[in-house]
């Protein structure tokens, strides 16, 4: 062999192991393991969210839980951070852990996911205001109906559905998810004449009807993700009007894929309440995760792709705007929920009444 | 240049293929995963699609099949599975309260569960392309007579499970979810009264449709089955479709992780189940409806306003609901048993054959035997043979308590039986036939059935054609009643199969399970 190919093959040697050795050995990303309410499952799976977590040394795995799940049913001590989305969720977290610390990277108001015909039925019926492509649901006339237990087919002029079922908002599981405690904590503003409740000797009237919104829909799911993927898979029929995150509506209507049917409509309850998402971290990783999703510019473009709303309203118009996606870029008419104890306390009654049914 | 110079690079190579080898994850040759599953009969159709899930996830599924009460006791006693797949999870989901058995679930798709009904009766009662037809309707005329359906067993199989709750949830007319409180006996009596064909399997009970069709005008399945039975031609008459006005209940097949150690391989397998590609093969092949979103329906599967029915919030609620249907609302059944007692049951077969009849009086307080048990209101004739009928005797269940005097009755009956003699098979059965029609020109509104129990062959009287001629001289209606065989110990295979296939019954094997077990799972079928 002359000495040129044996250099050239010495050198391609080298270069071989030296490439195997940084393909074994380059620094690993840490390794974070966290419990998230459904409706972020999609967001932490992205490769692009992914790889910004990644640039910043983070290798998140993420698992589904409802919101309110995570303090009872887990073993906390297997995870690097929580992530429920929800303030009362999340004080929930914090008593038992003794947690303090905590993030809030973005939030989205509640929404409620319908049908043209069903919202047309409303303005008709003048509950609800055509908004130009989205709706405003005014509770306050709603009420009456859920607490007279009003059938569908027994709205005057109704012949776009005149089934015979009561109009009850679908939602999840009061005593395991977050969404359904938001609109519990909205229903308990409404049904107390637009006032925060305040202790449970005030909530003591309203209790039954409160419990019944749940009870008379029967078994629910725990997690938000459910009744939404219902909604878009078993149509009109089975879920007429479902309570959603609003994050999840532009989410499935910026994928441009058509799961977002021309008759699928938006309508904001007025008042509506805010749904916080609210890291806790257990660990440093988790920790650094919190921040980097509050401070990350790329993360936050990137959750607003998720439909989730934070300080950045330029970007979060921007990209409503180019899905061809009707909404109110603010919305005024906005509740707080009532305060944890109280909430928590409404929740517990409600588990009894639950228990009394043998459920 | 010579090959000699290449020398190095293909080491080089060798070398580098040898050590992406051994990193984990990137294994270019992996073995399957086999992981256990714990399924419901209804997922059989899934199983032609085993190979292409393995294929693309690398997770072999490995199934046995079970009824719902089955399995859910199964589970709850500590049984271990990796997965669970049945067409809904709700009641494991309930049954199981803070033990969380399930780790995760997901549902994989989905299928409504209606009525089908002969287009020539559809037409009949004007409910072709009506979709104005109620669940009310469907009553009326099943308690006018007009309409004799089959539908399974609501406490063996979950279509008819979830056929009882959606019916029961429509007839109390309030369309909220139910309460105990709620259920309408009297109309839930009018609609099973035309329940004419009963099974412990919605695949039998599709099965035997087509060879009962003549006597039945349709039957309750999921979409799926009634579309898959309209597609297969064995049908003399198509069956039309009926999606009842005040709504139905939708299984979902929730895909159930029960080992925590798998979660990863749950992951892979869930993701492949509910890409677009699997959806559409499944729905293609089975004729069950997507899960995910953005899928064009199948242009075979109807697309009405399908209204969901609330499904209750708790167990106490199903299962006072499952003994209201036992109890009050069926057809009241009158069960004859027809037990060999022979010499060879001596010893433990006749001790087996004892313990799962007294099981059946009350005894066995597991989930299955609670609703496996003689219920209220039936009749039960136990005929004990050996080379001659040797007893006979018929008892009224009017108190269902198992310290009650009815169930003590059987049960002192039972235990003073005797292992002794030949056997005669077609001799008791025969007798068994002629009892039958009796009771039945008496008593016609009762679900008649027979079971057979044997553990050798036939050594005595009355032959196979002396049976058959006496079965084929009897009136249609006695000809309707089915015999549910059971092979026992050194039993004829081939005469318990030919009595099954001649009368539309099934063979149960209790050479391999308990006699108890078999019993229990026959009763699904009385």
């Amino acid at each position: 062999m002359d000495r040129t190919r044996t250099l050239f093959v010495v050198i391609l040697g080298v270069t071989a192991v030296t490439i195997l050795g940084i393909f074994l050995f380059r620094p690993k990303p840490d390794p974070v393991v966290g419990l998230v309410g459904s409706e972020k499952i999609p967001f932490f799976q992205d490769e692009r969210v992914q790889e910004a977590l990644r640039r910043n040394g983070l290798d998140v795995t993420v698992h589904k839980a409802g919101s309110r799940e995570i303090a009872t049913e887990f073993n906390l001590d297997e995870y690097d951070f929580v992530f429920p989305a929800g303030v009362p969720a999340a004080q929930k977290i914090q008593q038992e852990t003794g947690v303090s610390t905590s993030y809030n990277p973005f939030f989205t108001p509640m929404a409620i996911a319908s049908w043209k015909p069903i919202a047309d039925l409303f303005v008709q019926q003048g509950i609800a205001r055509d908004e130009g492509g989205y709706y405003l649901l005014d509770m306050e006339k709603l009420l009456p109906l859920l607490q007279n237990e009003v059938r569908w087919n027994e709205l005057q002029g109704n012949t776009t559905f005149p089934v015979n079922q009561s109009i009850l908002i679908r939602s999840t599981d009061v005593r395991k998810s977050n969404s359904a405690a938001m609109y519990l904590g909205l229903m308990s503003y409404v049904a107390n004449d637009n006032n925060i409740i305040q202790t449970m000797n005030d909530a003591q009237p309203y209790m039954s009807f409160l419990s019944d919104l749940f009870l008379r829909q029967g078994l629910l799911a725990s997690s938000s993700q459910e009744p939404f993927e219902d909604y878009l898979v078993q149509g009109m029929g089975h879920s007429p009007i479902v309570m959603i995150y609003e994050a999840q509506f532009i989410a499935q209507a910026a994928l441009d894929n058509g799961t977002i049917l021309p008759e699928m409509v938006l309508m904001y309850p007025s008042p509506t309440i805010f749904t916080k998402h609210i890291l806790i971290p257990f660990s440093e990783g988790g920790e650094k995760l919190g921040q980097v999703l509050e401070t990350d510019p790329e993360l936050q473009k990137l959750a607003i792709e998720y439909g989730l709303r934070n300080s950045n309203l330029a970007e979060f118009r921007q990209f409503t705007a180019d899905h061809n996606i009707a909404l109110p870029d603010t919305i005024v008419n906005v509740i707080e929920p009532p305060s944890y104890e109280v909430l928590e306390g409404i929740i517990q009654a409600i588990e009894q009444i639950y228990q009394q049914q043998g459920g | 240049m010579s090959s000699k110079r290449y020398f190095p690079f293909f080491l080089l190579l060798i070398t580098f293929s040898l050590i992406l080898l051994l990193i984990p994850g990137c294994s270019l040759v992996s073995g399957a995963e086999t992981m256990t599953v714990l399924a419901g009969s209804e997922l059989k159709d899934i199983e032609p699609l085993l190979d292409q899930i393995e294929k693309e996830t690398g997770v072999r599924l490995q199934f046995e099949y079970i009824g719902t009460l089955d399995g859910a006791e199964k589970l709850l006693s500590g049984a271990e599975y990796d997965l669970a797949w049945f067409s809904h999870g709700k009641y494991l989901t309930l049954l199981q309260g803070g033990r969380g058995l399930v780790v995760t679930q997901e549902k994989t798709m989905l299928s409504p569960v209606i009525m089908g009904i002969k287009e020539s009766k559809a037409r009949e009662f004007g409910w072709v392309d009506n979709p104005n037809v109620t669940w009310q309707d469907i009553a009326d005329k099943a308690s006018s007579g007009e309409l004799r359906y089959a539908m399974t067993n609501p406490a063996a199989s979950n279509s008819g499970f979830t056929a009882l709750i959606g019916v029961a949830t429509a007839l109390t007319g309030s369309s909220d979810a139910i309460n105990a409180g709620d259920v309408n006996v009297p109309a839930l009596q009018a609609f099973f009264k035309g329940q004419a064909l009963t099974a412990g399997s919605s695949g039998w009970l599709a099965e035997n449709y087509v060879s009962a069709e003549d006597d039945l005008d349709g039957l309750i399945n999921y979409e799926s089955v009634l579309l898959s039975l309209n597609e297969s031609g064995d049908l003399r008459e198509d069956l039309v479709l009926i999606y009842p006005k005040e709504g139905i209940i939708t299984a979902d097949y929730p895909l159930m992780l029960l080992n925590a150690e798998k979660q990863e391989q749950y992951d892979t397998l869930i993701t492949y189940l509910r890409s677009p590609e699997f959806q559409e093969e499944m729905m293609r092949t089975t004729l069950r409806r997507p899960v995910v979103p953005g899928i064009q329906l199948d242009g075979r599967i109807p697309n009405p306003l399908l209204v969901e029915l609330p499904f209750p919030n708790s167990v106490d609620i199903i299962d006072s609901l499952l003994f209201s249907y036992l109890d009050e609302q069926r057809v009241p059944a009158h069960a004859i048993f027809v037990l060999d007692v022979s010499g060879s049951m001596e010893g433990n077969g006749i001790t087996d054959l004892k313990t799962a009849m007294n099981n059946l009086t009350g005894l066995d307080s597991s989930l299955t035997g609670r609703f496996a048990r003689f219920r209220e209101r039936e009749m039960i004739t136990v005929i004990a043979f050996s080379d001659y009928v040797q007893t006979v005797q018929v008892f009224t269940i009017d108190d269902a308590n198992s310290q009650g005097e009815a169930m003590q009755e059987v049960r002192t009956f039972v235990n003073r039986l005797d292992a002794d003699g030949g056997t005669a098979i077609y001799t008791a059965l025969t007798e068994a036939y002629r009892l039958a029609q009796e009771a039945q020109q008496q008593d016609p509104d009762r679900y008649y059935s027979i079971v057979l129990m044997s553990d050798g062959e036939n050594t005595d009287g009355l032959s196979p054609r002396d049976f058959q001629r006496y079965y084929e001289g009897l009136p249609a209606e006695a000809r309707n009643i089915r015999t549910f065989t059971v092979l026992f110990g050194n039993a004829d295979e081939d005469t318990m199969t030919d009595i099954a296939d001649l009368t539309g019954g099934r063979v149960f094997d209790s050479t391999e399970e308990s006699l108890s077990l078999i019993f229990k799972q026959i009763r699904g079928y009385q």
